[in-house]
C-alpha cells in the first residue's frame, strides 16, 4: 500500500495546481452549479423566493411573450451559426488554400488575415458601427462614390439588414482563426502527396475536394466545434453594435442578449428575473454541450493519420 | 511507345543553376538509371521530366511533342515517389482507382486494370487496407500499382528502394526488373546506389554537379569510364587512382616503385586507375610493383579486400583470396594484371586511350 506522503515534488505540484483549480471552481464550476439551482426558484429581483420546480423552464419555452422571444433569439443564433459557417469557416478554408499555394503576396496576407483576430471585440464592433453609419459610414460613402448610391442603406437600422451586417463584422473579425488552423493542417500534408496528385490531375477542384479537404478534416473538427459554441454564445458584438434589445425590433436578438436582459434587466425595462434568466442559461448550456459533443464525436470518427 | 529527347535542359532556382544543359536521348522500352552522388541534380532532372517543376531553359520532347508547358497529368508519365506518397485517407483499391478514374476510364476498364496490377504485384489481400496498415514493401508495391493502372508511356521511379531495409531491397529490385520485362514501358529510375544502377539498367546516366558525366550500358561504364569521376563512382569497392610519371616503358610513383606498362601515351604525368580485382599483392618489397603498406582487411567470406597505402599516401584496394592473411603494417608490392589499367589525363581527368 503506497503511503500518501508529501514529498518535495508533490508539494511543488500541489502549490502549482491548487490555485488554478480553486479559481476554476470558484468562477466557473460554482456559477454553473448555482445557475442550475437558481433556475428552480421563483425570484423577485435578487431576492430568492420559493422552490417552483420546472416552472421557469416552462415559462421561457411555452408562455408568451417569452416563448416568441426565445424562439426569435434561437432562430437568429441558428442563422448566425450557418452564416458564419460559410463566411468564416468557408472563406477561411479558401484563404488558407490561397496562402498555402503561395499566391503572390502570401507572406503579407498571412499576417494581414490574422491581424483582426488579435483586435478586441470592442474595437471591431465600434469600427464596424462607424463603417455602417448611414451618412458618414465608409460602406455607404463607397457605394455612392462608385455610382451605386441606390444600394446605400441604414445597415444597422432596418430589420432586413441588421443581423447580416453584424454577421459580416463578426466574420471579418474572426476569419483569421479558421484560416490559421486550416493553413496549419495543409502545411502538414507531405509535399510528395501533392506531387502525386499533380501527376494525376491538374484540376484544383479535385485536389481540394478529394485530397486537401479530407486531409485537413482533423483541423476542421476543432474549428467547427468552436464556431458552434461561439455562435450560440454570441454576445459582445451584438451587444455593442445593436444594444441589449437586439434592435431594431429584435432582429438582432440572440440568446446571449436575451438571457442577459431577462436575468439582469435593461435600461428601458428595469425588470429582472434571475429565475427565468437562469433557466435560459441552463437551457443554452445543455444545448451547446450536447450538440458540441455530437459534433466532436462525429467529426473525430473520420480523422486521418497522416 | 515512348521516346524522350532532352535538349539543353537547364534548371535554375532563383539565381542558382543546378542543371547546366542536359542533352539526353532515351529510347522506347529502355530502362534508364540516373545515378550520381546526392545533390548532383538527378532528382531535379526527374522532376522536370515529370513536369512537377518548370524547365528554365532547353526543350523536352516526348514522342516528338514538346512537353515543356504540358501539365504533369497530361504527359502520359507516372511516377513512384521515394516516400511512396500514397493517399492516407484512401484504401489500396482507391489509391489505384483514383488516377485511373481521373483519366476518364469507365468503371469496367478501371476494374480490369486494377485486377491486372493486383495480379502482377500480388496485392490481393491488401485491397481494403489503408496505407498506414501496410509495411514498407507493401506500400512500395501499391505505389508501383498506382502508376501501373494509368498505363503510362514512361515510368519515373525516384529512389524507390531507399526506404526499404537491406534484405527487402534486393527482392524489390528483382521485382522491378521483372515488371519492366512484363510491361515493357520506358522506365527512368533515380538512385545514388551504383549497385542498383548496375543491376537494373539498360543504360546508365552518370551525373555529377548538374552535368552528365557519361551515358552508357553498365558494361561500357565499368570497362571504359569516360573520366575519373565515372571510374571511381561505378564499381565497388571503388577504382583506385594514382598519379604516376612515365619513365620510358615504366610508370612510377616517386620513391614508391614502378610497373612496366606498354602504352603509347606520350604524356609524362598520368592518372592510373586500378580496379580491386585487377590488383595483386605480393609480400615484401624490392621486386616488381609499387611499394605499399597494408592498412586493413575486409573479410567477405568468398574473398577479401585488402586496403594498402602507397608511398604517395593514396589508399588502394585489392581483392585477394580469403585465406591470404595480410597483417596490418605489412610491407607489400602492388602489381596490375596486363591490359586492365585505366589511364586518365592528369589535368582534367578525361580518359586517355592507351
Amino acid at each position: 500500500m503506497p503511503k500518501l506522503r508529501m514529498t518535495g515534488r508533490g508539494l511543488w505540484i500541489t502549490v502549482l495546481v491548487v490555485p488554478p483549480l480553486a479559481f476554476v471552481a470558484l468562477f466557473i464550476v460554482y456559477p454553473i452549479l448555482s445557475a442550475f439551482a437558481y433556475a428552480f426558484f421563483d425570484w423577485q429581483g435578487l431576492r430568492r423566493l420559493d422552490f417552483i420546480g420546472l416552472e421557469n423552464f416552462h415559462t421561457v419555452l411555452f408562455v408568451e411573450p417569452y416563448r416568441s422571444w426565445t424562439l426569435n433569439a434561437f432562430r437568429n443564433n441558428v442563422i448566425v451559426f450557418f452564416a458564419l459557417m460559410v463566411l468564416q469557416n468557408g472563406l477561411g478554408f479558401i484563404l488558407a488554400y490561397a496562402l498555402w499555394r503561395e499566391l503572390p503576396g502570401a507572406r503579407f496576407h498571412r499576417v494581414a488575415v490574422f491581424l483582426p483576430v488579435v483586435l478586441s471585440t470592442i474595437i471591431v464592433a465600434y469600427l464596424f458601427k462607424l463603417f455602417y453609419h448611414p451618412l458618414f459610414g465608409v460602406v455607404n460613402i463607397s457605394l455612392r462614390s462608385i455610382g451605386l448610391g441606390w444600394l446605400a442603406q441604414p445597415w444597422l437600422g432596418q430589420s432586413s439588414t441588421a443581423l447580416w451586417s453584424l454577421i459580416i463584422a463578426q466574420a471579418w473579425h474572426m476569419v483569421g482563426f479558421p484560416t490559421l488552423v486550416f493553413l496549419a493542417g495543409m502545411q502538414r500534408i507531405p509535399g510528395e502527396i501533392l506531387d502525386a496528385v499533380r501527376m494525376e490531375t491538374e484540376s484544383e477542384w479535385v485536389k481540394i475536394t478529394k485530397i486537401v479537404w479530407p486531409l485537413v478534416a482533423p483541423s476542421a473538427t476543432i474549428v467547427f466545434t468552436l464556431l458552434f459554441v461561439g455562435a450560440f454564445n454570441w454576445f459582445e458584438l451584438p451587444y455593442i453594435m445593436a444594444g441589449l434589445d437586439g434592435s431594431p425590433f429584435g432582429s438582432t436578438d440572440v440568446l446571449g442578449l436575451y438571457f442577459y436582459r431577462t436575468a439582469f434587466g435593461n435600461v428601458s425595462a428595469g425588470q429582472q428575473d434571475f429565475g427565468l434568466g437562469s433557466a435560459l442559461a441552463v437551457l443554452i448550456f445543455i444545448f451547446i454541450a450536447a450538440i458540441a459533443t455530437v459534433i466532436t464525436l462525429r467529426l473525430r470518427a473520420r480523422e486521418i493519420q497522416l | 511507345m515512348a521516346q524522350l529527347l532532352l535538349r539543353g535542359i537547364k534548371k535554375r532556382f532563383k539565381t542558382t543553376e543546378v542543371l547546366h544543359g542536359i542533352d539526353l536521348e532515351i529510347g522506347d522500352r529502355e530502362f534508364v538509371v540516373f545515378v550520381g552522388p546526392s545533390g548532383c541534380g538527378k532528382s531535379t532532372l526527374l522532376r522536370l521530366i515529370a513536369g512537377l517543376d518548370p524547365i528554365s531553359d532547353g526543350q523536352f520532347f516526348l514522342n516528338g511533342k514538346l512537353m515543356n508547358d504540358v501539365a504533369p497529368s497530361r504527359r502520359g508519365i507516372a511516377m513512384v515517389f521515394q516516400s511512396y506518397a500514397l493517399y492516407p485517407h484512401m484504401d489500396v483499391y482507391e489509391n489505384m482507382a483514383f488516377g485511373a478514374r481521373l483519366m476518364g476510364l469507365d468503371k469496367a476498364e478501371v476494374e480490369r486494370r486494377i485486377a491486372e496490377a493486383v495480379r502482377m504485384l500480388r496485392l490481393g489481400e491488401l485491397l481494403k487496407r489503408r496505407p498506414r496498415e501496410l509495411s514498407g514493401g507493401q506500400r512500395q508495391r501499391v505505389a508501383i500499382g498506382r502508376a501501373l493502372v494509368r498505363k503510362p508511356d514512361v515510368f519515373l521511379l525516384d529512389e524507390p528502394l531507399s526506404n526499404l531495409d537491406a534484405a527487402l531491397r534486393s527482392d524489390v529490385r528483382l521485382e522491378i526488373a521483372r515488371l519492366h520485362r512484363e510491361i515493357g514501358g520506358t522506365m527512368i529510375y533515380v538512385t545514388h546506389d551504383q549497385v542498383e544502377a548496375m543491376t537494373l539498367a539498360d543504360k546508365i546516366v552518370v551525373m555529377n554537379e548538374g552535368r552528365i558525366e557519361q551515358v552508357g550500358s553498365p558494361r561500357a561504364l565499368y570497362e571504359t569510364p569516360a573520366n575519373t569521376f565515372v571510374g571511381t563512382f561505378i564499381g565497388s569497392p571503388r577504382m583506385s587512382l594514382v598519379t604516376v610519371t612515365r619513365e620510358g616503358t615504366r610508370l612510377g610513383i616517386a620513391d614508391g616503385g614502378s610497373l612496366p606498362i606498354d602504352t603509347k601515351l606520350d604524356a609524362r604525368a598520368l592518372k592510373l586507375g586500378m580496379r580491386p580485382d585487377a590488383v595483386s599483392l605480393h609480400r615484401g618489397q624490392g621486386g616488381e610493383g609499387f611499394h605499399a603498406q597494408v592498412v586493413y582487411t575486409e573479410y567477405l567470406g568468398d574473398n577479401a579486400y585488402v586496403y594498402v597505402r602507397l608511398a604517395d599516401g593514396t589508399l588502394l584496394s585489392a581483392r585477394t583470396a580469403p585465406n591470404d592473411d595480410f597483417a596490418p603494417d605489412e610491407r607489400v608490392s602492388v602489381t596490375l594484371a596486363p591490359g586492365t589499367a585505366h589511364f586518365f589525363s592528369a589535368e582534367d581527368g578525361r580518359r586517355l586511350v592507351p
